[in-house]
């Protein structure tokens, strides 16, 4: 039994391929999600058990190409050239085959033992294309297997033959990829270079790959080369090559390979794919046609926002109630006394209000308003109607220095801003991430809306609530617009496919909730339940009470609210309303002036998000960017509130 | 008296037609611009008094100068349609005045690097025939079709549309606009693609006519 031998697969295509559907026929339940140790990328890992085998399969992210533009592409990259997965399993969507043998012809060149699983033949059919895979898989020289993921078809088939490949049964006789003469001398020249002066490399790469990817002027591949001792010569050397080859042709060296792989892509899909009739599929057209309208399309965007919103927080309320009613009006007082027979009051203090009420904040904040959202956006994904919101929202989001796809995650954070953080990952760029969770946070989510409502609006009237919206939307505009112009990195416009409608396969939607939302607990409980302690702690050695004293100051002086506010505020960090309802108990909460309001209300928007986001901060963009937005938002919250109180009491 | 755009025309056409291994005669240049070959002689004449055509055996060669001023008024067109971008760009190009040093102008106002520049005049260089023969794809109206000649902008985005599949010669259908500069939906080998405003207005093509 113990020399049953485990393989690994990884899965390679590029976005929308119906990748994560194959991944999870694969592994089912039987996956971990979590992060690339350092990224903010996603990955997937499952087991499987195949005819008596052992099997690892790594979902790689969705990606159109091998180089260098986004994190994912590193991070694929990385992984094949450096952990050699026994066999790559790629992906390609049969109705865009053109498009997909790109990332194919990449792999190829990166010589590893692969499988192509044909996906999405039916939908293929559907548009009238026939691709002949005995032909294609002459053409390609791997093994090409139709499937239709949502249905499973062929993944048995599919898996027998990544087996194989595995366990060298069978032979493949993989395509080399060959351009026009003047590049492939140019590349002869590289890599003599690179076998002279640059052999270290060789451990990783081989010499045709690294003299492509210099060739192609690889940002990652060059930042190596320079920090070896003969790097810089080398690359002066080959620059001299790339340059020639360049005044010849009157391109750029990337795009000169480029052109040529879809040259050479041209020839194969020409080859193996016919269209045999007239695409059917008038419906998925139709609505594309309506959700990108320049009216309707905006309406039909209302809709969807609305009927998420109504689900994440009707949903989330309703299970909030329940658990509430659960876990803190049944089970904590159970606990507490039954607790307090066997240990002394100040422990259980700790254990119940300290831990165990953590634990149930986070049960009763995060979780039922994270799991609907991602049923929600996963919903949303697998249908493809995301990229049309993006294309809608793309001009708006271009005034906060972001794209279309920020739109989701923004909404979102109206809700709340742990399912908005975790939302950024849908940006492309490390940058763009940034500036999105930056962003996100600001935006005031449901608790803050509770404090800002039921003091503001109860006391002063509704329109000096919707004033401090406003104000919250133009600083948001402000300092994205800042951000934007400050953060270094070459800012993205929108490139973004818009692939056709689907109907979700409603198990991948759950399996994608289930394992995201798990991911979450993982990370986010232990900080929750910590933070807790501590502040449980902080309040029964009366702490609390120095801290406030020393935060007089800060508080009293220059915001000019009652003393006695800081300890909600303290307090707050747990989760926001907590403010209101700490500050009610403190004083009369009528007893405030107006201008006192304002800026409570102002400071308990802006400042230090909840540890539950501070959490997915944490989990998103690891922990020097988070502590980064936390310290930046208190100094904010600080700042602006005492300009306000200040320009209010003149 | 010829006008300056008339000159620069004729230029262009001299230069696209060098590019071609061809010599250059009054002849064909009066054919491709479709103009009377009078007007055309008249222009060269002028053009070999200012120092922009020389003038060998029968044949007309342009000068250092002369390619001078039309890369600069490539540039210029080149600028003047990425910049369609709305008020605050012209307002800001009014303020910023007459563009003198078009190499620090892309440099410093468009952030593209050497490398991208080098692409960029590259690019424009090797341009076969006129450069108003040209637009960007934010010119085209929905159902239109052009073929990808070059990109402006920095290395990231033309990698990255060159591995969408936007090579040059690639052929670009467009299949619908959003209102008010939003993104602009295009068909590229088989598939949809959104390109943003800006994006769009960085991608020069030239337009297939339509087949009547």
């Amino acid at each position: 039994m113990e020399t049953r031998q485990t393989l690994t697969f990884a899965l390679a295509g590029n976005a929308n391929v119906g990748k994560s559907v194959i991944f999870n026929q694969l592994t089912g339940l039987n996956q971990i999600v979590g992060n690339w140790p350092g990224k903010t990328v996603e990955r997937a890992e499952g087991k499987l058990r195949f005819k008596d085998k052992d099997i690892k399969v790594l979902d790689l992210p969705g990606i159109y190409s091998l180089s260098t533009f986004t994190i994912e592409e590193i991070v694929a990259r990385e992984y094949i050239a450096i952990e050699k997965p026994d066999v790559i399993i790629n992906i390609i969507d049969a109705a865009f085959l053109e498009r997909n043998l790109y990332l194919t012809l990449q792999l190829l060149e990166l010589d590893v033992p692969m499988v192509v699983a044909l996906n999405q033949i039916d939908f293929a059919a559907k548009k009238g294309i026939k691709i002949d895979e005995k032909k294609l898989s002459m053409a390609l020289g791997l093994p090409v297997i139709p499937t239709v993921a949502i249905t499973g078809k062929g993944i048995n088939e599919l898996l027998e033959a990544a087996v194989q490949v595995a366990e060298g049964r069978l032979k493949l006789k993989p395509l080399k990829v060959r351009y026009g003469r003047e590049i492939e001398e140019a590349l002869e020249k590289i890599k003599g270079i690179i076998e002279e002066e640059l052999s270290g490399l060789l451990k990783i790469y081989t010499s045709r790959w690294l003299s492509v990817k210099l060739f192609e002027k690889d940002e990652e591949i060059t930042r190596k080369i320079n920090l070896m001792p003969q790097g810089k010569e080398a690359l002066r050397k080959v620059a001299e090559i790339i340059s020639e080859v360049e005044k010849v042709q009157g391109e750029p060296s990337e795009v000169i390979l480029a052109s040529e792989r879809y040259g050479i892509i041209r020839r194969i899909v020409n080859e193996s794919m016919e269209i045999v009739s007239p695409p059917k599929i008038k419906l998925e057209e139709k609505l594309s046609e309506i959700t990108a309208h320049g009216i309707i399309g905006y309406l039909v965007l209302i809709c969807v926002i609305t009927t998420m919103f109504t689900a994440i927080f009707y949903g989330g309320n309703m299970l909030i109630e329940g658990l509430e009613y659960v876990l803190i009006d049944l089970a904590l007082p159970q606990t507490r006394r039954f607790l307090l027979n066997l240990l002394p009051e100040a422990i259980t203090s700790i254990i119940c209000d300290g831990a165990l009420m953590g634990i149930v904040a986070g049960v009763t904040i995060a979780l039922p308003y994270i799991i609907p959202f991602h049923l929600i956006l996963g919903i949303l994904e697998d249908s493809g109607y995301l990229p049309r919101a993006a294309y809608l929202m793309d001009n708006l989001m271009h005034k906060v220095g972001l794209h279309g796809k920020a739109f989701i995650p923004l909404i979102v954070g109206y809700g709340c801003s742990v399912p908005a953080c975790i939302g950024c990952r849908i940006m492309e760029t490390d940058r763009e991430r940034f500036i999105c969770g930056f962003e996100v946070v600001l935006i005031p989510c449901a608790a803050r809306t509770v404090v800002i409502l039921g003091l503001v609006g109860f006391y002063l009237g509704i329109h000096v609530a919707l004033t401090l919206y406003l104000f919250n939307v133009v600083l948001i505009f402000l300092l994205g617009k800042l951000v934007y112009k400050t953060l270094p990195g070459e800012p993205m416009g929108l490139i973004m496919e818009m692939p056709p409608y689907k109907i979700p396969s409603l198990k991948n939607v759950l399996v994608k909730a289930w394992v995201r939302t798990k991911d979450f607990i993982y990370i986010a409980f232990p900080l929750i339940v910590i933070g807790s302690v501590v502040i449980e702690a902080l309040k029964l050695t009366g702490l609390v009470w120095f801290l406030a004293e020393a935060m007089k100051p800060l508080i009293s002086n220059w915001l000019g609210l009652p003393p006695v506010s800081g300890i909600p505020l303290i307090f707050g960090v747990l989760r926001k309303e907590l403010t209101l309802i700490l500050l009610s108990e403190l004083i009369k909460l009528a007893s405030l002036t107006p201008t006192q309001m304002i800026v409570f209300s102002l400071v308990t928007m802006i400042y230090f998000p909840c540890l539950a986001t501070i959490a997915a901060l944490l989990r998103e963009f690891g922990w020097k960017k988070a502590l980064g937005i936390a310290l930046t938002d208190i100094f904010l919250a600080i700042l602006i509130g005492g300009i306000t109180y200040r320009l209010l009491s003149l | 008296m010829p006008s300056q755009n008339k000159m620069i025309e004729v230029l262009e056409t001299v230069k696209s037609i060098e590019a071609k291994k061809e010599k250059p005669t009054a002849e064909k240049i009066s054919k491709e611009l479709k103009l009377p070959a009078s007007e055309v002689n008249e222009i060269m004449e002028k053009g070999v008094k200012d120092g922009y055509l020389a003038q060998r055996d029968g044949a007309f060669k342009i000068t250092q100068k002369g390619i001078k001023i039309v890369k600069e008024h490539q540039q210029k067109y080149v600028h003047e349609k990425m910049h369609q971008i709305g008020l605050i760009g012209r307002i800001t190009r009014f303020l910023e005045g007459k563009v003198i040093n078009w190499k620090k102008h892309w440099r410093e106002r468009h952030g593209l690097d050497n490398h991208s520049l080098q692409k960029f005049y590259n690019a424009i260089d090797s341009l076969k025939g006129r450069i108003e023969e040209t637009s960007t794809i934010a010119d085209l109206d929905t159902g239109e079709e052009g073929k990808v000649t070059f990109i402006v902008g920095g290395r990231g985005l033309i990698r990255r549309l060159s591995e969408m599949g936007l090579t040059p010669g690639t052929k670009v259908k467009i299949v619908r606009n959003a209102p008010f500069h939003g993104p602009i939906e295009i068909k590229v080998r088989g598939v949809s693609l959104a390109l943003g405003y800006g994006v769009a207005t960085k991608v020069f093509i030239k337009k297939v006519k339509e087949a009547n």
